[in-house]
């Protein structure tokens, strides 16, 4: 089944893009822009993430908040409100304590992501079930599909690129980050450790002050792009307001599967036979011929 | 009838409340030639010759709890010898002995011991000082200005207890006030909090930037507070931190007023001497972990490999931020006019009707 699902992909991909019908087998012909007429259920009809993942998105969420606001307190501490919040800690010396813990809390969700997600490709390896395009890993149909996409929301093309599980969007912030959270767990190990790292450090002088002026901008641009970007894009657009519940029910709703995933939605169909029967009957009613 | 006999005998117990609240506890400074005969008056004082108010009022109330409690006033204004004296024209030297003997010991006590530390470190008055220098240097009661001559409040760890031993022997008055002398010393490397030694360094002095350029102070030392309060250790003790390094933590040994210019062999923060000086609180303490920068200034002269990395990181971040809310923004306008509203309502959020010209 996983390899047909590869196929269809491939072909999907070789018969074009821009195509505007796409070829299901057992369904039909699927025109693009079907995900205006589907019904979703607001907390998810497709499995999108596992379990581990939601426990390690969970897990991350809240030490980065912890993090944040005791790191961001020290960080802008001549300012009028660092008192106040450093107070809700309990003080500094307690706000330290506080920001080791979670930071060790976020290291061990790292490290478990990382089991998960190297462990699950090897899974997916030995039962050949691997497939590159449905994997975080950048590839440079996400470059064309960027572009593809900005001209969609300029009104200069008709729809929307067909992408894999993960589009170009999450694959940036995938990779942003792994380069984040390598950057960060480094140099606050240089900071919480300095003796140690001292030895470490080819110049210790230059690696600290290298260590505390990371530590801080990556931190502050975390901050920035979860909390202008990020949130944004899952909880504010159109379609995903008030709230996306994919982080804790690792469910993704149809619509958005369709218009943003349609190639895993593709797959998602080889996968399910109700779902097959579902979009059959939709095509039908909007006067589309099944098979 | 009734209520003025409850008036009266109210009245009286107010009467009675306040006479003793009134009363002052038993006032036993060492005042054995009765200055305060004439101190003890609260207008007494005068115009001085500049024109400024002068109080000469000395309360005994707060005389009678302060440090200075036990030491007659002749012992530091020694240079009053009749009375009514003349005006005061010297200046208390601190240096005087005065007539106090400590515990275990028969020599008169004084603070010689050190203002002799004090006048060798960089604040002590040196004979090639300029005048500038020599005006603006610290005298004892800079630091020790003692508002209104209160002890340190010593009353947090296990302090009652520890202290009915002492009393099984001595009495409380004297081994209390012996006991928070004692104490208060051990507990920390100062007396003072943190945040008061960094205040005292700090302002009206290294933090003023005209004196101390008129001073002729090293880029370092100009940049010493700013460079201090950027730290960890300065953003820690600014919010409130009890652990954290003040000034005299890592510039000054146990003596607190031995403060030497960094290139001085005593001087605690002399390169010889800096593994000591951070071993006080950090472990494993190494030559490589000594060069770490304590006042790091990441400026275009001092850093510049640093300060471009950190202009650059500002570049990538404020590019990355605005074109990624940029994207944001430019995708929800597409979808929009695509037709998508705000909510999934009734299993879509595909209701409306979309806007854009070429529609399939």
């Amino acid at each position: 089944m996983s390899t047909s699902s590869e196929n269809i992909a491939a072909s999907s991909k070789e018969a074009g893009a821009d195509e505007y019908y796409t070829y299901v087998e057992g369904v039909g012909n699927i025109p693009r822009d079907i995900y205006k007429y589907v019904k979703s259920d607001p907390l998810g009809d497709l499995p999108r993430y596992s379990y581990h993942i939601v426990i390690q998105h969970f897990l991350t969420f809240i030490t980065f908040l912890i993090l944040a606001a005791t790191g961001l307190t020290l960080h802008f501490a001549s300012l009028w409100w660092a008192p106040l919040v450093m107070k809700l800690f309990g003080g500094p010396d307690t706000a330290r304590l506080i920001h080791r813990i979670a930071a060790a809390l976020m290291v061990i969700a790292s490290v478990y992501h990382l089991i998960t997600i190297i462990g699950g490709t090897l899974h997916k390896i030995m039962t050949k079930k691997f497939n590159i395009n449905r994997t975080q890993i950048p590839l440079i149909k996400d470059a064309h599909d960027m572009v593809h996409d900005i001209k969609y929301f300029l009104g200069k093309e008709e729809q929307r690129p067909k992408m894999y599980k993960f589009m170009y969007k999450q694959k940036l912030h995938y990779v942003a980050i792994l380069w984040g959270t390598f950057v960060l767990v480094s140099a606050g190990t240089s900071l919480l450790f300095p003796e140690t790292m001292a030895t470490i450090w080819p110049n210790p002088r230059f690696g600290q002050d290298l260590a505390r002026l990371m530590h801080a901008d990556e931190a502050i641009m975390a901050i920035t792009v979860i909390v202008f970007w990020h949130w944004s894009n899952v909880h504010l657009v159109p379609g995903r307001f008030p709230l996306q519940w994919s982080f804790l029910t690792g469910r993704i709703t149809r619509e958005h599967q369709i218009e943003e995933h349609f190639l895993e939605y593709v797959y998602n169909l080889k996968e399910f036979p109700e779902e097959r029967e579902y979009m059959k009957k939709i095509l039908r009613e909007n006067g589309y011929d099944t098979n | 009838m009734e209520f003025i006999k409850i008036l009266t005998s109210k009245t009286l117990f107010l009467a009675i409340f306040l006479l003793f609240s009134f009363m002052a506890p038993g006032v036993d400074a060492a005042d054995k030639e009765n200055c305060l005969m004439c101190h003890k008056y609260r207008q007494i004082g005068r115009i001085d010759e500049k024109g400024r108010k002068r109080s000469y009022f000395v309360s005994e109330n707060i005389y009678a709890n302060a440090v200075h409690r036990n030491v007659p006033c002749r012992d530091c204004h020694t240079y009053i010898d009749k009375l009514p004296h003349d005006p005061v024209t010297q200046e208390v030297n601190c240096a005087n002995e005065c007539h106090i003997k400590p515990p275990f010991s028969n020599e008169n006590f004084s603070h010689k011991k050190i203002i002799d530390v004090y006048n060798r470190s960089v604040h002590g008055s040196k004979d090639d000082d300029s005048a500038e220098l020599k005006a603006a240097k610290p005298y004892c009661k800079y630091c020790h200005l003692n508002p209104i001559y209160t002890r340190v409040d010593e009353q947090r760890i296990a302090f009652e207890e520890t202290l009915s031993r002492c009393l099984n022997c001595h009495e409380r008055k004297g081994v209390t006030q012996a006991y928070k002398h004692i104490t208060h010393r051990l507990r920390s490397k100062t007396s003072r909090s943190p945040q008061e030694i960094v205040q005292l360094c700090a302002k009206n002095c290294h933090a003023d930037l005209v004196l101390m350029k008129k001073l002729k102070v090293s880029r370092e030392s100009m940049e010493a507070v700013k460079t201090y309060n950027e730290s960890i250790h300065g953003k820690a003790i600014g919010l409130g931190s009890q652990t954290a390094a003040d000034c005299v933590s890592c510039h000054a040994t146990s003596s607190i007023h031995d403060i030497y210019k960094k290139d001085e062999p005593h001087a605690t923060v002399n390169k010889a001497n800096l593994v000591k000086t951070c071993k006080q609180c950090h472990e494993n303490v190494t030559e490589r972990f000594a060069q770490i920068d304590v006042h790091s200034e990441i400026g275009p002269h001092e850093k510049p490999f640093l300060y471009s990395v950190n202009v650059i990181l500002g570049f990538v971040f404020y590019g990355s931020v605005f074109s990624l809310i940029g994207l944001a923004m430019l995708e929800s306008y597409g979808r929009r006019k695509d037709g998508i509203s705000m909510q999934i309502v009734r299993g879509t959020s595909w209701r409306g009707e979309s806007k854009r010209k070429k529609s399939k």
